[in-house]
Formats: structure tokens, C-alpha cells, sequence
């Protein structure tokens, strides 16, 4: 704890990166009971309003619903998706390089090219077309999508590290005592593998966050009515001559989040891996 | 002006980390002339490299440092990094300890040297690559242009560590630094390699500035000797003056700690020095040997400063000759406390190996083990030696069941265990236990001690009972001198020497009959090695467990074996019990092997048999005696075509070779 308090004093940037994203934290789980707009509502008689004007702290769009209200809404959709994505990932995609890259062989070859089939669509693609089929997004179905496109990526990452821990002299001492593989795997190796992990994660986290927004943004992400910030962005384009924050904000919001979570998780790779 | 290439004055440097401010050198003054050889000793963490870092002005952002070092008399510290260059490489050159590393495997060799005639002295490509040869052709390298265009893995450690010193000679430097450069060497090799440093030093009027932590290695080299014990000096001289009668209590006990030729564990016990050195904060002063020192007394804190023994002698310790504490260096040998052992049978086998061979590989296969016998005798040690490659590690690690044999036969007592880990009994996993080479990898870093040693006792023999196991695990821990406030440490909090101490007490704690010990001393420093064997002696006659300890050095070997076998190119070249191998007739290569131990004596310097030539390439069916490329002692075509026969000159002494007794 105390050498973490050391290094963030060493790397400013990173309290801003942590401080921007507990404020999205504080706006997903307490926003909603702070602002006296849902997201749904029109102020017909405001619409396109500036920021400030009625009470619309940001301003609202072109059918006057408040852009403060659909961009914090918008934030528990795409947190939601985005860390359920960057856990079930990791969690698969740890099971997966882990059992390849242990196993070795075979097996492993036939991980190495089944990933490296996946991972030659571009994700945002292969999420397209899984969800053009699927027709309906909602919260589980963008999860389980994005997490198989991240999939391959943190499975590769896991077999590297585990491949690095296999060599190591206390994996051949735990043989020669006759452990389980699951033991040695999971007892043994896991523990030594949680910096690179949990960086991958964190990196995945933002990764999800951009391309939930995407999604939204070309339109196959969250459905209307239900606010999306990709979406929102999309949907305010046409009025970006005469509302230019209705397209500003959701933007900003994306941005902020992203370059947040990049920035704390290099914080988290220089605590994590450099501590040894 | 006078003529000292090297000067450093009140050279202070201190490191910022998490943990505060620690001082990394304190207080060092020292001079070099022209020509001069001076050989920096201490074990690790005092401070070697830091030092010798300084002077290329090499270090981390963290440091700050303070002080003069002058080169001719310009202070290298005022110096701007631009200026610097001028320096680094060209008038000052280092070879690190590593040349593995230190070469880019992705370049070719003459590449990564002209690189050096073309940055440093403005050479046109072509003159690069004549520098680039001459320099090669310096290091004694056959064939220097075939080399130039090799990779860095095509040739040997040996001649890559050449290539790096033939790099740092490209610009004729004044001033030659060497990071332990044989450390990762095997005997025989380092011996050639320090006899060319030697050579060339005279040749082109060179200084140097020799890092080691080997006392032998530094004998040879070096004129000048300063000793370092936690980033000060503590005693420097002119080498006789040093070994002959060292003063400081730290270099005597450095001294005698190293097991020596001679010392075998049935008269001696090695000396130790109690505890280990500790990091010390920026504003400590004092004595920083003080507390494992076993001369201190009252005045020790007061009286702390450097003061001269001797023309040129000076040492950093008032007590140096104290007369009420008896003189450890005259009666080097402490006898053992214990009872003589009982002899152990010697027709019984505990271990029988038959014919065993491994071949790695399917496509390119390496010939790693070619088909040796032997056998362990029950409660008895036999030692495994041979320079690196030469396939002991690999036996040791097929009796312990991490590889399964080629070809031949393992019989543990009446079972056949020719068969890996994943196929043995539990009983046999229990039975023969293995101690690797580096404790820091062995010990799983996410595991407490308690779990690590508790594990091995509740998988392999049955100890269910949570508290049991925890009373057995600290009585285990104070066998090997540590104590119960070890149970909730992690690898990475301990030392070197309490890492290897843990990984003895888990093979230990499930009462094996036979120990595999794999290098377990090679990655220590002298002092902890010297506890440590003694700790392996005294568990032996505890516990009476057979070891089969393997080892490059043939000291440690000749210390704790009751047994040694020589091994060369996957083959036994000489076997027999200790004095038998360690005394004439030997086998050429045993010979040649003793012969490269470098010797802290200065009274008895020897010349090493210089093995020339290389190993014999392991990718190839081996054919005739495997050592016939490099023997000294070669009779002619039938060593090249005919495997030699055994020689045998007692029921346990023999060796394979052409040459009758």
C-alpha cells in the first residue's frame, strides 16, 4: 500500500487518470439520484439548447432531452458492458493460453491457429456481424461479443506468461513432487502470472469501452431508448452546425474514460511488473 | 603530473529508492598507474560494480554521486554526456560479466565490432573491419575472419567473453574494466581467458581495474588488491602483502571461508562469516563490518578509520592485529565437532545406473548422456564434475525424474525408476529429493515458507494435521539455522544464502534417502557458501541421506565427496573414491581440470594445462575418446578412432583412456 502511495507520487498523471475514473464511478451508481431530468424526457419548448439554458447543464439535443441525464445513464451501460468484457475475457482467455501454452504440442497448435483465425477479422467487424445476425443488443448480448473478440488476445498474452513462469525451477519442483497439472497451472504458476494479467485487463477495459462505443456509434450497440454515448454522438451529427455540444460532450466523455483507464493501466504495469 | 592513470578521491554513491536513501559506495579513494593491475574483491552487494560503473559515469537516474574520479587528471564527473563519449569505449573500455548478453544475438560479430573502430575514431568501413580483425587476432582467435562473419550463438561462451575484451581493445584503451568476465566461465576456459588478459595488458600498456569475487582469480591477475565490504574499502595493498597477511578481519575470513585444495570434511569444518552484508543507509557511519565481525569489542565504533599497515598496506580496522582473540588465519582448520562418521557400506547400492543415455531432440538431436554406469552407495556422497555441457546436470536430473532416460536402466535399490516424475510412485517421489542450482527460481515467489516446505510433506508423506505440520516445518527450519519467524516470508524477502537454506529444508523435510544436489552452491557468495556446505555435511551425517552433489568446482567437489566422478562430453572420464581422483595417475582431463583451479596461494602459483580447441559438438554421434580434440597427453590415431577402454587401478578407481599406467 505504502509503495503504491510512493509511486503515485512519482507519476502524477496517473492520480489524474484515477481521479477521472472514479468520477465516471461516482456518475454511474450515484448520478441518476443528482440530476432532475431522466434521460428520456423531451423539453419541447428547449430544444437544441445551449448548455446552462433551462436548467440543462449540457444543453440538450435535437428532440430537447437533457444531454447530462443521457450521458450518466449512457456511463452504467457502457461500464457495465466494459467490465463484465475485460473480466470474462480474461477469465476465458486465461483458461485457454494457460491449458495451451502448458500443454504444449498439438494442442497449442491448434490454439495458435484457431486464434489466429479469430484474430484476423478486425473485431469491431466480427462483433458487427455476430450482433447484424443476432438483431437485438442488449447488455449480455455486447458482453459476450466483445469478450469473444478480445478473447483472443488475452489468451495469447497468458500463454506467454505462462510459457516465461514453465521454465522456471519451482514448476520442475513441484513435478518431481507429484502435483496436478491443474495444481501446477493454477496453484503454482497463477500467482506468479497476476502483474502482466491484471494489466491486460485493465488495457482490455479500456479497449471494450472504445469498441462498445463503436458499436453504438455505427449503430448495432445498445437500442433506443436506452442512451449509448457512440450512439449519441451518431444521432447529434446533423444538428453539429447549430448544437455542437450535443456531439461535444458524449465525445469528451468517451475520451476522458479511455485516456483514464490507458493512463492507470501503465500505472498499474510499473507497479505490478516493475516491483520485481 | 604524475603518472597514475586512475585517481578517485572521496567517491560517494548514493541511490534514491523506495525504501529511503542508501549509500551504494562511501567514502572509496583509490589510485591506478599506468600499466598497473588493480583487483576489487568483496562479495555481492558491496558495492564492485557500482564502483566501477562510476568511473563510465554508467549510472542509474537514481544515483547521485559525489566525490572526484579523475583520469589523468581530468575529473570524469565534470564531464558532459557529450564528453563523456569521448571516454566510454574509446579511452575507457568495460567488459561485463555476461557476454551472452552483451553481444547483439541479431548482428554478426565483425558487424558489432567495426561498429566500434567506426563510431569511436571515425574509421571508414573497411579500416573498421582491420581493426576489427587485428583485434581478433590479439584475443588468440583462430581464423579471425570466419569468426567476424559468425553470430554470436554459433561460438562458444569462451569466445564470445574473447570477442567482448577483443571489442573493448578495438580503441587501444589506456584503462581496461572487467566485471567479473570469467565468473560465467568454466575453470578452463577462465584460465586461458585470464592468461590472455594477463598477456595483453604488458602488450599494449593497459591499466586495469579486475572486479571478482573469486580470491584465486584476482591472485592472478591483479598487483594491486582492494578489498570491499559494503561500499567501503576496507583493506588495500599490493597482492603478496594482501594474501600473504591480510589484516582486516573481513578479508581473512573471505579467505577462509573458500575451500580450498586440501580441505576435505572429514578434518575440517569451512569457516563462515555469520550473517550476512546489509544495505546501509545514507547517513550510517562506523564500522560496516561491525556486526559479523568476530574480533569487535568495545572500542571498535570509536576507533573506525583507515590506517596504514604496511608501505602501501593500509586496512580500516583498528583491531587488525589484536592479540586477545585467537588468530583464525593460523589455525586455519576448525576440527569438526561431530563423531567420524560410521563408514558406509560399500557393497551396497542404493542407486545403480546402467547404461544410461538421453538424447534431446528428434529432428536435431544432442547427445547430452552417451551410456555411463555408476552407483551410490547407501549414506556416502559422490560428487559430479565437468565443465558445463558435459551432461551431469542432466544425469541428476533423470535420477530425480524431471527427464526420462533415453536408453539404459536407473534402479533405485530393487525398483527400476527409468521413468519420469509423472509415472513414479509416490514413495519413490518421495525418496529422492532434488536441490536446484538457483534457490530464487525453485522457490515459488508467491508461496510463504510454511506453505512451500508444508507442501512436499503433505503430498508425498501424508502429514494431514495442519499443526503437526507447522511444529515439524519450524523444527526443520531450526536444523538449517533459521528460525520460526521465517513460516509467513515470501522467496523474494530472504537472502541468497536463507533461500537455499529453505529449498534444503524442503527436500529435507520428507526424510529422503537420496539427495540431488544440482549446483546448489554456484549461485552463492564464498561466505554462505561455506555455510552452506558445512550445513549439508552436518544434515548428512544427521539424516544419513546419500547425496550425489553435483558441481563444477572442484574445490566444493574435493570437499564434500566421499566419491567423485569426472564426467567429459556425456561419458565418465574418471571414477573413483575422492583421493583416489584427486591424486595421481589421472585421466588427462581430470588432470587438466585441477590444473585450471585457480589458487588463492601466492606462494603457489602453477600453470594451468591449457585445453585448446572446443567441446566436441554435441549434435553428433560421438566417436573415439570424446576428449581427443583437446588432450595434452593425446598417443595418437586411436584416440580420434577408438572409444578408449577402462583402465581400472583399484575396485573403485578407473578411467577411460589409451594411456596405460
Amino acid at each position: 500500500m505504502k509503495y503504491i502511495l510512493y509511486q503515485l507520487k512519482n507519476h502524477p498523471l496517473a492520480i489524474v487518470g484515477i481521479a477521472i475514473i472514479v468520477f465516471w464511478l461516482i456518475m454511474a451508481f450515484f448520478g441518476p439520484s443528482m440530476i432532475s431530468f431522466t434521460y428520456t424526457a423531451m423539453d419541447s419548448e428547449h430544444q437544441m439548447a445551449a448548455p446552462g439554458e433551462n436548467g440543462h447543464l449540457l444543453g440538450t439535443d435535437s428532440l430537447g432531452r437533457d444531454l447530462l441525464a443521457r450521458i450518466i445513464f449512457g456511463s452504467r451501460s457502457i461500464l457495465t458492458v466494459a467490465l463484465l468484457t475485460s473480466i470474462f475475457s480474461t477469465f476465458v482467455g486465461v483458461v485457454l493460453g494457460f491449458s495451451a501454452g502448458y500443454f504444449g504440442g498439438k494442442a497449442d497448435s491448434v490454439f495458435l491457429r484457431a486464434m489466429d483465425i479469430l484474430m484476423a477479422i478486425p473485431p469491431l467487424v466480427l462483433s458487427m456481424v455476430i450482433l447484424g445476425i443476432l438483431g437485438d443488443s442488449n447488455i449480455a448480448s455486447l458482453t459476450i461479443i466483445v469478450s469473444i473478440a478480445f478473447v483472443p488476445a488475452t489468451a495469447r498474452v497468458s500463454r506467454g506468461v505462462l510459457l516465461t513462469e514453465k521454465s522456471q525451477e519451482y514448476v520442475s519442483a513441484a513435478r518431481i513432487r507429484g502435483e496436478s497439472h491443474l495444481y501446477i497451472m493454477f496453484v503454482e504458476i497463477l500467482p506468479n502470472t497476476t502483474g502482466p494479467i491484471i494489466v491486460e485487463a485493465t488495457a482490455r477495459f479500456a479497449y471494450s469501452i472504445m469498441m462498445v462505443a463503436s458499436l453504438g456509434f455505427l449503430g448495432v450497440g445498445m437500442q433506443p431508448p436506452t442512451p449509448d454515448w457512440g450512439m449519441m454522438v451518431i444521432e447529434n451529427k446533423p444538428i453539429i452546425s447549430q448544437a455542437p455540444w450535443a456531439v461535444l460532450f458524449p465525445a469528451l466523455a468517451i475520451a476522458s474514460l479511455v485516456i483514464a483507464i490507458s493512463i492507470f493501466s501503465d500505472f498499474v504495469s510499473k507497479v505490478l511488473i516493475h516491483e520485481r | 603530473m604524475n603518472d597514475n592513470i586512475l585517481e578517485i578521491e572521496n567517491l560517494h554513491v548514493r541511490f534514491k529508492t523506495f525504501d529511503g536513501l542508501f549509500s551504494a559506495v562511501n567514502n572509496v579513494s583509490l589510485t591506478l598507474g599506468t600499466n598497473e593491475s588493480i583487483g576489487i574483491i568483496g562479495e555481492s552487494g558491496c558495492g564492485k560494480s557500482t564502483l566501477s560503473f562510476s568511473v563510465m559515469r554508467y549510472l542509474a537516474s537514481n544515483a547521485s554521486v559525489e566525490g572526484a574520479i579523475r583520469y589523468k587528471g581530468e575529473n570524469l564527473l565534470d564531464k558532459t554526456e557529450n564528453q563523456m563519449e569521448k571516454y566510454r569505449g574509446n579511452r575507457i573500455a568495460m567488459v561485463f560479466q555476461n557476454p551472452y548478453s552483451s553481444l547483439n544475438p541479431a548482428l554478426t560479430i565483425g558487424f558489432q565490432l567495426d561498429e566500434v573502430g567506426m563510431h569511436h575514431q571515425g574509421l571508414s568501413k573497411k579500416k573498421a573491419r582491420e581493426a576489427t580483425i587485428d583485434a581478433l587476432t590479439l584475443m588468440n582467435l583462430g581464423d579471425p575472419k570466419g569468426i567476424a562473419r559468425r553470430y554470436p550463438h554459433q561460438v562458444s561462451g569462451g569466445i564470445q567473453q574473447r570477442i567482448c575484451i577483443a571489442m573493448s581493445l578495438l580503441c587501444r584503451p589506456d584503462l581496461l574494466i572487467l566485471d567479473e568476465p570469467t565468473t560465467a566461465l568454466d575453470v578452463t576456459t577462465e584460465a586461458v581467458i585470464l592468461d590472455s588478459i594477463k598477456e595483453l595488458k604488458d602488450k599494449l600498456n593497459m591499466s586495469l581495474m579486475y572486479i571478482s569475487h573469486d580470491m584465486g582469480v584476482i591472485n592472478k591477475v591483479a598487483e594491486q588488491v582492494v578489498v570491499m565490504y559494503s561500499g567501503e574499502i576496507v583493506e588495500r595493498g599490493p597482492k603478496n602483502l594482501i594474501f600473504e597477511n591480510p589484516t582486516h578481519p573481513y578479508t581473512r575470513a573471505l579467505i577462509n571461508c573458500m575451500p580450498r585444495g586440501g580441505v576435505v570434511k572429514e578434518k575440517t569444518k569451512l569457516n563462515t562469516i555469520p550473517g550476512y552484508v546489509k544495505r546501509r543507509g545514507a547517513n550510517e557511519g562506523g564500522c560496516p563490518f561491525i556486526d559479523r565481525c568476530d574480533k569487535r569489542n568495545d572500542t571498535c565504533e570509536s576507533k573506525y578509520g583507515m590506517r596504514q599497515i604496511g608501505e602501501k598496506h593500509f586496512a580500516a580496522c583498528d583491531r587488525a592485529y589484536a592479540t586477545d582473540v585467537p588468530d583464525k588465519l593460523k589455525e586455519k582448520l576448525i576440527p569438526k565437532s561431530r563423531e567420524a562418521e560410521q563408514p558406509f557400506d560399500e557393497n551396497a547400492e542404493l542407486l545403480k545406473v546402467e547404461g544410461l543415455h538421453k538424447i534431446y531432440g528428434t529432428r536435431r538431436k544432442v547427445y547430452a548422456v552417451n551410456g555411463i554406469d555408476f552407483s551410490v552407495h547407501p549414506r556416502s556422497v559422490i560428487g559430479v564434475v565437468g565443465e558445463s555441457g558435459c551432461g551431469k546436470s542432466t544425469t541428476g536430473h533423470m535420477v530425480s525424474g524431471l527427464y526420462k532416460p533415453t536408453k539404459g536402466r536407473i534402479l533405485f535399490g530393487d525398483t527400476d525408476i527409468s521413468i519420469a516424475w509423472n509415472k513414479r510412485s509416490k514413495e519413490t517421489l518421495k525418496d529422492i529429493q532434488l536441490i536446484f542450482q538457483n534457490p530464487g527460481r525453485s522457490l515459488n515467489p508467491s508461496h510463504t515458507v510454511e506453505q512451500i516446505i508444508g507442501r512436499a510433506m503433505k503430498k508425498l508423506a501424508n502429514m494431514t494435521d495442519a499443526a503437526e505440520r507447522r511444529q515439524k516445518i519450524i523444527d526443520i527450519l531450526n536444523k538449517v539455522d533459521l528460525g520460526k519467524d521465517y513460516l509467513e516470508k515470501k522467496p523474494r524477502q530472504l537472502s541468497g544464502g536463507e533461500q537455499q537454506r529453505v529449498a534444503i529444508a524442503r527436500a529435507l523435510s520428507i526424510s529422503p534417502n537420496l539427495i540431488v544436489c544440482d549446483e546448489p552452491t554456484s549461485a552463492l557468495d564464498v561466505s554462505v557458501q561455506a555455510s552452506v556446505l558445512n550445513l549439508l555435511n552436518d544434515l548428512q551425517v544427521d539424516t544419513h541421506a546419500a547425496y550425489m552433489f553435483i558441481s563444477h568446482d572442484l574445490n566444493v567437489i574435493n570437499y564434500l565427496s566421499d566419491y567423485i566422478m569426472v564426467m567429459y562430453a556425456g561419458k565418465i572420464a574418471e571414477y573413483g573414491k575422492r583421493d583416489e581422483v584427486m591424486e595421481p595417475p589421472y585421466h588427462p582431463y581430470t588432470e587438466a581440470l585441477l590444473s585450471a583451479v585457480p589458487e588463492v596461494d601466492p606462494t603457489k602459483q602453477k600453470e594451468p594445462i591449457e585445453l585448446l580447441g572446443q567441446l566436441p559438438d554435441p549434435a553428433k554421434k560421438p566417436k573415439g575418446c570424446p576428449f581427443a580434440g583437446r588432450c595434452h597427453r593425446q598417443v595418437g590415431e586411436i584416440c580420434e578412432k577408438e572409444y578408449p577402454p577402462m583402465v581400472r587401478f583399484s575396485d573403485s578407481h578407473y578411467y577411460f583412456c589409451h594411456i596405460k599406467p
